[in-house]
């Protein structure tokens, strides 16, 4: 209508931006693998050369790290897909007691930030101080087994725990939306229940399990936190912890154009793999059978094991949440780390939290943060709104190019977007961005385009149309419309999207540590990396048990509070 | 009360341009039942959306009442929000974040007219009781039921009492036995109200039981507009008989002029109503429909129009018995009353009433 078209300036204006936003730093970042200059604002085409390439797949180093890393993402991929699963089958297909318990607790993990868990897990198997760890020497004396956190083992086994919730919310669907008559229609044809079980069941879930499997390596292979607190200090290297080593050597002059080459194939394994996702999805869809009818799948009877299956989901709660937060308590009380003994109860004090007050950085990591994170989610919500809006609901010539502009993010990994925005800061002097909280908040806003447009995109498809012609011929002027009906109906996502952004920008570590420059841009994920850095554990401990409490908050307003979703589909048509 | 004059509506999709509407005119008086009926992609609901001013077409006026609402000779559109109309939508389009009352205040929440919190329950809870849906008011609107939605959006359309109202297929969301209860208690409404209605269905039946005037559109054109009896007994071309009702065919040439005419056909010469003008040789194709032909026993008493053909299928309907009968190479369909004695096989004599047999020109 009339009032489409005249937006057409602005239609234009927003894709140069997304364009830009995507484009310039993976533009810089082919172009800085290629340079042979020491620092990037050296950066000069006369200088451009394939050193940097040579350097990197010369070194024997490089090809420990291709296996390090398929090895920590292949067995954190069984590990969670495996718990995953046995979750989704246990809530959904068998009897098992306190299911509430699952759907309520699972989701709940995601708030325990991947580095708290991580250290506090050190805090627990690390072989010199770990609690566990010294138990296992009081008790067996100097020569007694240990287990050593900081190892591939270690990496697996967290990683692997934390794929576990997103998972398992993918699968939950997938297994409820089985529609029980093809199960049926098996059994009448003369299947016994073992093999309808492998010929219909296993065969209809597949493709679902592969495209879950192939979500979780991409996380696997993108995420810095868990290799960096648990593999950086044992020298064991994955693709995201070895780019941050190069960049942010601290015994070498750092060697920026070698990080480029590196997270060139870095990018091309995480695009493939983002690929094969989006085919598998597209599989999926076609497979799913949607018949409209409200049925509950048949459910196995357990008998005898319903209780012990309920205690290894408690024993998967336990250590995925409830352990880290009770180390990380336990910590922030003692004056000195010491293993958990009635002498070391009796001895608690607030001395970390006083000296957190006194500490002074971490006065502006806090304020750095909180505005690094409202402006990111306020930013993100708005570019995805507008995003979308063009999208879905205009007749703009570059709409489906702009939709797959906004798409391309998800397939960068967070470190890689780090590097490639720190070129375009530093060869872009003219903006003055680098070394500001600005930068991380371009960073992460890029980054997390792709989620904000994808869901934007869903939410705006069901709202119908006629819901605001309904208004107009109601006698509501455009502006009344918007206001009134699509407004309201578009807030559940709009607020939706704002608390991810927050859940996350606050959280992760990798891409602001590549832009971290000095206190005037730290945040508080990067204060709680420096400060484990330097020991100090219980400042660590102290900051990390707010965090999660602050966390834990806002993911349970995020499921319990006033975000209940309309059911708008009812009236679609 | 609403008045098209020829318009004209184009879109420009990924596969090229579509004419939905080419020439439209017509006139809807005052409190009159107006429905506009065609397959999908005909054009109606495109014409309906120009009345309300959601669509702009190219060419054309549009008066509702008095008020020229469009003219792209004068460059006049005036926006859907300032028409006088209420408008039912096929989705129902209920608004889900609102509870019943809101979505029927909406309309009165949004006149220019200053309504007190007295006034506009009291509006409100009237257009409900119209539609039998006092007492839900505090529901929050997706908590409806099919029907009930169906109603809410017709309270909503009609609580600011418009002098027109607009509706696109409002029954087909329906389930059948609410869709045949909600037909009559639906003009029921509209008539006791007297508002001008403007509907658009595919349904014939729909069209014949509840219209005044039924407008068959094809291909963006209205084809014939007539009371519902006219259209369906006398359908003037081929498209609307096969539209509307089960229709046999019968493709033959003008044997001789006069009322009745004479047209011989494949399988004889048969007497029939002659469309005006028709002329001796002329190709013309008569139709007939199945409740008309009736089954006759020898030896008859005339043997004009009387079809000799072999009963191919019985298919019992309840309160019909269908039959089809080949007759030559041409497969006739029949009703007949239920307890009539015809069995697959048999050889049967068919009486086309000659006043029952329309020719039109093909």
């Amino acid at each position: 209508m009339g009032v489409i078209s005249r937006l057409h300036l602005w239609q234009h204006g927003l894709f140069l931006l997304v364009l830009f936003l995507v484009l310039a730093p993976l533009l810089f970042l082919i172009l800085g693998s290629f340079s042979t200059a020491r620092l990037p604002a050296d950066f000069s085409l006369s200088t451009m050369g394939v050193a940097n390439y040579l350097k990197v797949y010369s070194d024997p180093g490089t090809y420990e790290l291709f296996a390090n890393t398929v090895v920590y993402v292949a067995g954190s991929v069984a590990l969670g897909t495996g718990l995953a699963v046995s979750l989704a089958w246990l809530v959904e297909r068998t009897n098992m007691p306190g299911k509430i318990w699952v759907y309520a607790g699972v989701p709940m993990t995601l708030a325990v930030p991947g580095m708290l868990q991580a250290m506090a897990w050190v805090l627990l198997l690390s072989p010199r101080i770990g609690f566990i760890n010294k138990m296992l020497k009081d008790l067996f004396g100097p020569q007694a087994p240990i287990i050593d956190i900081y190892s591939l083992g270690g990496m697996i086994f967290l990683e692997g725990l934390r794929l576990v919730p997103t998972a398992f919310l993918m699968l939950v669907p997938l297994m409820r939306s089985m529609d029980p008559t093809l199960e049926e229609a098996a059994a009448v044809s003369g299947a016994k229940p073992s093999s309808s079980m492998r010929k219909i069941t296993l065969r209809l879930l597949a493709p679902g399990l592969v495209a879950v499997m192939i979500y979780q390596a991409m996380t696997a292979l993108e995420v810095f936190e868990i290799p960096g607190v648990l593999g950086l200090p044992a020298g064991i290297y994955v693709f995201s912890t070895k780019i941050y080593a190069i960049v942010r050597s601290a015994t070498f002059m750092p060697v920026y154009g070698q990080a480029n080459a590196l997270a060139m194939v870095y990018l091309v394994i995480a695009v493939v793999t983002t690929y094969l996702y989006t085919r598998m999805i597209s599989r999926v869809e076609r497979y799913t059978i949607i018949t409209g009818k409200g049925y509950r799948p048949r459910q196995m009877e357990l008998r005898k094991w319903r209780l012990p299956a309920l205690g290894i989901v408690f024993l998967f709660l336990f250590f995925s949440i409830v352990l880290p937060f009770l180390v990380f308590l336990y910590t922030s009380f003692l004056p000195y780390l010491q293993s958990p003994s009635w002498q070391a109860l009796q001895g608690m004090t607030l001395k970390n939290y006083r000296l957190l007050a006194e500490y002074g950085e971490v006065g502006s990591a806090l304020t750095n943060t909180v505005i690094m994170v409202v402006v990111t989610a306020s930013v993100t919500t708005l570019l995805s709104f507008l995003v979308s809006l063009v999208v879905v609901r205009s007749n703009f010539w570059g709409r489906k190019l702009l939709d797959q502009l906004a798409f391309v993010p998800h397939a960068i990994p967070g470190i890689v977007m780090g590097i490639a925005f720190f070129w375009v800061f530093l060869k872009l002097d003219f903006l003055p961005i680098y070394g500001t909280i600005w930068a991380i908040s371009i960073g992460f806003t890029v980054n997390f385009l792709s989620y904000g447009t994808r869901s934007m995109n869903a939410s705006l498809l069901q709202i119908h149309k006629e819901l605001e012609e309904a208004a107009y011929v109601s006698g509501a002027p455009p502006w009344r419309t918007m206001w009134r009906i699509f407004f309201p109906l578009m807030l559940p996502t709009l607020s939706g999207i704002w608390i991810w952004v927050v859940l996350h920008a606050v959280r992760i570590a990798g891409m602001p540590l590549i832009l971290y420059e000095g206190p005037q841009n730290q945040v508080l994920a990067i204060l709680i990396w420096n400060m484990w850095d330097e020991g100090y554990v219980g400042g660590v401990a102290a900051i990390g048990t707010l965090l999660m409490i602050a966390l834990l908050f806002l993911t349970l307003a995020v499921r319990y509070g006033g975000f209940r979703r309309h059911s708008v589909q009812l009236v679609g048509s | 009360m609403i008045r098209i004059q020829n318009l004209h509506m184009r879109y420009r999709t990924d596969r090229g341009e579509v004419r939905a509407v080419r020439g439209i005119s017509l006139e809807i008086k005052q409190g009159q039942f107006y429905t506009l009926l065609g397959p999908s992609g005909c054009g109606k609901t495109t014409t309906l959306r120009s009345v309300a001013g959601l669509e702009t077409p190219q060419e054309g006026e549009i008066s509702i009442g008095d008020d020229l609402v469009f003219s792209s000779y004068r460059g006049i559109s005036i926006p859907p929000y300032k028409r006088d109309i209420g408008m039912v939508f096929q989705s129902y389009a209920i608004w889900p974040h609102m509870h019943v009352f809101d979505n029927v205040a909406f309309p009165l929440r949004e006149m220019k007219r200053r309504f007190s919190r007295q006034e506009i329950r009291e509006k409100v809870y009237q257009a409900l009781s119209l539609v039998q849906l006092r007492g839900l008011e505090d529901r929050p609107a997706p908590f409806l039921s099919g029907g009930q939605q169906q109603r809410l959006a017709l309270a909503r359309a009609l609580v600011k009492e418009p002098r027109v109202l607009l509706l696109d297929e409002p029954l087909s969301n329906l389930d059948a036995k609410l869709r045949e209860e909600t037909r009559f208690e639906l003009r029921e409404l509209v008539k006791r109200l007297g508002i001008t209605t403007l509907y658009v269905t595919h349904d014939q039946l729909e069209a014949l039981t509840m219209s005044d005037i039924v407008a068959v559109m094809d291909q963006g054109r209205i084809v014939q507009e007539a009371p519902p009896m006219e259209i369906y007994q006398s359908p003037r071309e081929r498209f609307v008989a096969n539209f509307i009702g089960l229709t046999n065919f019968l493709e033959g040439r003008v044997k001789k002029t006069g009322q009745p005419g004479e047209v011989e056909t494949s399988s004889g010469a048969l007497k029939c109503i002659l469309p005006e003008g028709a002329a001796v040789g002329e190709t013309v194709v008569i139709v007939i429909r199945p409740e008309d032909i009736e089954l006759v026993s020898e030896p008859s008493r005339q043997d004009e129009n009387i079809l000799e053909g072999k009963v191919d299928a019985v298919i019992f309907m309840g309160d019909t018995l269908e039959c089809q009968v080949a007759v030559g190479t041409k497969m006739m369909r029949i009703k007949l009353h239920p307890s009539s004695p015809v069995a697959r096989g048999e050889t049967v004599r068919l009486e086309l009433p000659a006043e029952r047999c329309r020719a039109l020109k093909s």
